[in-house]
């Protein structure tokens, strides 16, 4: 009876999962596309910024979290060990959604650049091995226009 | 083991390249990996647990996996042109129990 | 500085393997490790059962039995208040006694202890340590000495093939594999250990050794096989005759089939000329109730 329960759990996160995750990778993808005339960089403490009048941080953040057969295959990994495939696209999602957002509320502020970005992931689902297999990510920078 | 291939790129943590000028600069790279340690590993540093010392295996998986996400930090910046990434940071944390995630951001530009 | 915008056409963050061929690859390789892990360690503990002496056996014993909700055991030198005890210790000796004459080879295990469990279940066992138990729903239910003899042979021969030693050295095996993997987090899983131990499955190997065991024995003693299989018999009935599903069912149970074990050992019987019809030998009265008194 658990078996049948856990098989339903692992399709539908199979299925379901992989439709939605492609979903949000083409609306990331499209969102890069049109908002990439605005540079985003990691260093600007140092250099003169002649054209900044203002200055503002912003911050994206958003919180991620897997699907079953994912979580299912990285618990299996964690015995073989290597690279977490499972893992890799939920990180990469969040942290592009993260600096989407950053980036969307800056230009929505109105700047023409945004300078010293920078990341911060944190563990949210707790330590032990029942717990969420979720992941915060959050992008800060200061935006100049 | 621990030779980064950079496929000729400069990497710096400062904010530009010493003695050159940055004249393009293409916005954030950035590369990550996940890695997981296996059971037998786990088993080893539960004895090293008791002796103390360096956890030999562990270093070198992770010294792997940061290699692994600089040279994905690397290919990204080779895909933009560029010739330099500046400002190279790392973040490693912890997405799950048992497995580490090593993420490596720099702002990829053209130096000369 | 001039700023360039370029896209990142090539995804270099993610590996490109389809999550179904990932899942395969692990399933199999932990699948792999754990059978190879599995049959490594049970050879292992095969050969150490083996070897273990007498008087582990019986420190072994001592510790299993406090686990299970016996009303008391007779040894070579303890009193008992349910005189059944007395009876079942008599008629185990002296089986023990033919069965060597039988085989030719003298008891390897310590001096046995009998136990009757209070379960209305009809089942006998024997754990190490030579600690025989029968329930109170058999013996309400056995008819003839004939069949309390098989059953007791029977027992006997699981103990003469060491097989409850090598019982336990697969169940610490099952512990030893679900404990690495992380399944079933126990503190000092000694405790309920002893109850995972204490639940002997035998091989199937191991059961049709012992039947054959016993089977020699009551041709000796008795001359004849009728009566003997009886327990069988009555399991049979109460098993569902499933016919052609009867060979798939047969493989998922560590215990072959009643019909199958009866078959079996009327054959033997033929075949070494011992006659299927003859005279039970009774019990004493009333060995269903304890002290061999029955309240109306």
């Amino acid at each position: 009876m658990e078996l049948l329960v856990l098989l339903i759990l692992t399709g539908l996160g199979f299925f379901v999962g992989r439709h939605l995750e492609q979903k949000h990778y083409a609306s990331i993808k499209e969102r890069e596309k049109k908002t990439l005339h605005i540079p985003m960089m990691n260093f600007g403490a140092k250099q003169d910024l002649p054209h900044a009048h203002e200055a503002q941080m912003f911050v994206g953040s958003v919180v991620v979290a897997n699907d079953y057969f994912k979580t299912l295959s990285a618990a299996l990994r964690n015995l073989v060990g290597g690279r977490v495939v499972a893992y890799e696209s939920l990180v990469d999602r969040g942290r592009r959604e993260a600096l989407l957002r950053m980036k969307a509320e800056a230009m929505e502020w109105g700047a023409s650049q945004i300078v010293n970005v920078r990341f911060e992931t944190s563990n949210i689902g707790g330590q032990t091995g029942g717990g969420l297999a979720a992941v915060e990510i959050m992008a800060y920078g200061t935006a100049i226009r | 083991m621990n030779a980064l291939d950079s496929h000729g790129l400069t990497l710096t943590t400062l904010e530009g390249v010493p003695g050159k000028e940055i004249v393009e600069h293409y916005g954030l790279v950035q590369g990550s990996t996940i890695r997981a340690k296996h059971v037998g590993k786990d088993i080893m540093a539960g004895f090293k647990n008791i002796v103390g010392g360096e956890l030999k295996g562990y270093t070198e998986l992770l010294q792997e996996a940061r290699k692994e996400s600089v040279e994905r930090m690397v290919s990204q910046a080779q895909q933009l042109g560029a010739n330099a990434v500046v400002n190279v940071r790392f973040a490693t944390s912890s997405v799950a129990p048992g497995a580490a995630e090593l993420f490596a951001y720099g702002t990829a530009v053209k130096v000369q | 500085m001039k700023y360039v915008p370029k896209e990142i056409t090539q995804e270099v963050n993610t590996t490109p393997v389809h999550p179904l061929v990932n899942l395969a690859y692990l399933a199999g390789t932990v699948a792999l490790v754990g059978v190879a892990i599995y049959f490594l360690l049970g050879i292992a503990a095969d050969q150490i059962a083996r070897r273990i002496g007498p008087e582990t056996e019986e420190k072994i014993g001592a510790v299993l039995v406090q686990a299970f909700p016996v009303q008391e055991t007779v040894g070579a030198n303890e009193n008992a208040t349910d005189s059944r005890l007395e009876y079942l210790h008599e008629l185990a000796i002296s089986i023990q006694t033919d069965l060597e004459a039988v085989t030719g080879e003298p008891a390897n295990y310590p001096p046995l202890k009998i136990g009757i469990l209070d379960t209305p279940v009809e089942n006998a066992m024997v754990m190490a340590g030579s600690h025989l138990f029968f329930t109170e729903g058999l013996l309400a239910a056995v008819d003839s000495e004939n069949e309390l003899a098989f059953v007791m042979a029977h027992e006997l021969g699981h103990l003469q093939n060491k097989d409850p030693l090598t019982a336990l050295g697969r169940s610490l095996v099952w512990i030893t594999i679900g404990s690495l993997l992380g399944l079933g987090q126990q503190g000092s899983g000694v405790v309920p250990g002893a109850f995972n131990l204490a639940e002997l499955n035998y091989s199937r190997g191991q059961e049709t050794a012992a039947d054959e065991y016993a089977i020699a024995l009551i041709a000796q003693r008795y001359t004849h096989g009728d009566h003997s299989l009886d327990f069988f018999r009555r399991a049979q009935e109460n098993e569902l005759d499933l016919g052609a599903l009867n060979r798939v069912a047969e493989w998922e149970q560590t215990h072959p089939m009643s019909g199958d074990r009866i078959k079996k050992l009327e054959a033997i019987l033929v075949e070494e000329g011992v006659a299927l019809t003859g005279e039970a030998t009774p019990l004493p009265e009333d060995i269903g109730c304890p002290n061999f008194t029955c309240e109306p």
